[in-house]
């Protein structure tokens, strides 16, 4: 599913991953560990096609990352997001927020995620009305609405309370036993538990 | 994708109001700069269009106001075969009472009629006829002093040309012995069927010293109208570019502020051609909404400039329809532009530094 060869990034002068590579299978459940600044947010954005590496190459679903000519569609095909801070739309609501990249998304499958993560009440309303837990789960539906290949998740459960976090996680269980490929960068060692695969990203190193 | 660009302006409403002040600023300069020089252009051309349609100065003359023709020239001139009238000018300015310039027009009778009276009669000998913009603003309403010389008022008159309304206008005799010359121009009007460069040729055999020109040829070589026209298009430009400058800042500071949004929108798969579209819309709807204004805006000033007493009527801007259009799209353009280029600055960094509000 995605393979990395080498890679390393740097901000500036400051080496933030060091020459890694690791291949990631379809369906893997896959989490990398590790202190603030280790370098996993930098591997999972590079991954994730966000962050072009400073050398190396990553090659998702076969295809060269650098050499995909529509990466903005492609991640729309592909590719779900969760971020630590559930960066919403805040002048849009909830609905809006979720379709905001494809408004063709049947109501049924937001009524049917919501569901899932509680938050069917709250469609009408705008980010600054929603808890920051109500906003999370509101990202990570977003993520999923589009039933991506691959769910890349930065600490998404730091704004979530254990419950909460342990609802998300299981989620991903079950999505990755459906097939779809899910990679999170998380401190929470209960919840890397989860995972199938576990890195531990230590000064930029696997 | 409007509902939502109303959004975000509504959503900044200081940086939304800077833009649209800004805006509105820059084109009603253009607006009122290049109107203003039109309008001139205009009323200067349309007096010597008028009655006139060959028009004959003396050579090599940097303005019209420095030229001199023997006036003697009519009688011959008259004489050319399909040369229905030929009148003769004098142009000068001199102070009256405390306006500082006034335009003072001698012209031969056969011309008074362009003069619509509004009362009292045309000017005999010593006499002069004043226009409308200027009486109001005579302290004496029976005599006038041009050049140390007295006149008495015999009438008004009404112009639609800003220049005639504002002066004065005299039996060319008199003009004559006060600017020291019999004419300063002699404008002639011609058949239908007449071809006007055989008669140009036959005048201009008349007098070494004379250079002769059909009145449309020498409105668009006048000196004067292109230099005007030139510093009109020039200061025009500089509001272009302050405009451009100003929503260009503004649209990056907005565009900086924005990036995370834009960088979730990115990782979430809209295109980065769909979010320069969003920001040009926004850019649109206040670039035309600044056109709207800016455009009433130039109006209403336009409107008090050219009854302002103090102007004398000189000033007196005309947009037309060419005019409109040609600042409607420099409009568009400096909207296009000024928002574009923010955005595609924004549309090479990779989304992950958009969210992370571009650390690296």
């Amino acid at each position: 599913m995605i393979t990395a060869r080498t890679i390393s990034h740097r901000y500036n002068n400051d080496l933030a991953l060091k020459k890694t590579s690791l291949h990631i299978a379809k369906g893997e459940f896959v989490a990398f560990t590790g202190e603030s600044g280790s370098g996993k947010s930098t591997l999972l954005s590079i991954l994730s096609t966000l962050l072009t590496p400073t050398e190396g190459d990553v090659f998702f679903l076969g295809k060269k990352v650098q050499e995909i000519h529509d990466i903005d569609t492609f991640r729309k095909e592909n590719i779900g997001f969760i971020f630590q801070f559930h960066y919403l739309i805040d002048y849009l609501n909830v609905k809006e927020n979720l379709k905001i990249a494809d408004n063709s998304i049947s109501d049924a499958r937001v009524q049917t995620l919501t569901q899932k993560l509680g938050i069917e009440q709250l469609l009408e309303k705008y980010p600054n009305e929603l808890s920051g837990g109500q906003r999370q789960r509101v990202a990570i539906v977003r993520a999923l609405i589009n039933k991506p290949k691959v769910v890349f998740a930065d600490e998404p459960t730091g704004n979530l309370d254990s419950k909460n976090a342990r609802i998300v996680f299981e989620l991903f269980k079950q999505l990755s036993e459906e097939g779809t490929t899910i990679i999170v960068t998380t401190h929470n060692k209960q919840l890397a538990d989860f995972a199938d695969t576990i890195y531990e990203v230590s000064d930029g190193e696997l | 994708m409007f509902k939502n660009a109303f959004r975000t302006l509504q959503k900044s409403k200081l940086k939304t109001f800077l833009i649209y002040f800004s805006l509105t600023f820059s084109i009603a300069s253009m607006f009122l700069i290049s109107s203003i020089s039109h309008g001139i252009i205009g009323m200067y051309s349309t007096m010597l269009q008028t009655d006139g349609d060959i028009i004959v100065t003396q050579k090599k003359i940097a303005d019209t106001f420095f030229s001199d023709v023997d006036i003697k020239l009519l009688q011959s001139i008259k004489k050319i075969p399909h040369v229905s009238s030929a009148s003769a000018m004098i142009l000068g300015a001199s102070p009256v009472e405390t306006l500082p310039i006034v335009a003072v027009y001698g012209v031969t009778q056969n011309r008074f009629h362009n003069y619509k009276l509004l009362q009292g009669v045309y000017p005999q000998q010593n006499q002069a006829l004043i226009g409308t913009s200027i009486y109001k603003q005579l302290s004496d309403k029976t005599k006038i002093q041009i050049a140390n010389k007295t006149f008495q008022i015999s009438g008004v008159f009404k112009s639609e040309i800003g220049f005639e309304n504002g002066g004065i206008v005299l039996n060319i005799k008199d003009a004559g012995a006060i600017f020291h010359k019999s004419a300063s121009i002699l404008l002639l009007t011609t058949n239908l069927n007449a071809n006007i460069e055989t008669i140009i040729q036959t005048i201009k055999k008349l007098d070494d010293n004379i250079d002769v020109k059909s009145t449309n040829s020498f409105v668009k070589n006048y000196n004067q109208f292109k230099i005007i026209q030139t510093s009109s298009n020039l200061i025009s430009f500089l509001a272009f570019v302050m405009g451009l400058i100003s929503i260009i800042s503004i649209m990056s500071i907005t565009v900086a502020q924005r990036e995370s949004e834009f960088g979730i929108m990115r990782a979430i798969g809209i295109s980065m051609k769909k979010i320069v579209w969003s920001l040009l819309v926004e850019a649109l709807i206040l670039g035309l909404s600044s056109f709207v204004s800016a455009y009433l805006f130039s109006l209403v000033l336009l409107a008090i400039i050219k009854h302002t007493p103090s102007l004398q009527g000189y000033v007196n801007g005309v947009i037309s329809l060419e005019l409109f259009l040609w600042i409607f799209v420099s409009s568009l353009l400096m909207v296009t532009l000024g928002s574009i280029f923010p955005a595609l600055k924004a549309a090479k960094t990779d989304p992950i530094l958009l969210i992370q509000g571009n650390k690296s």
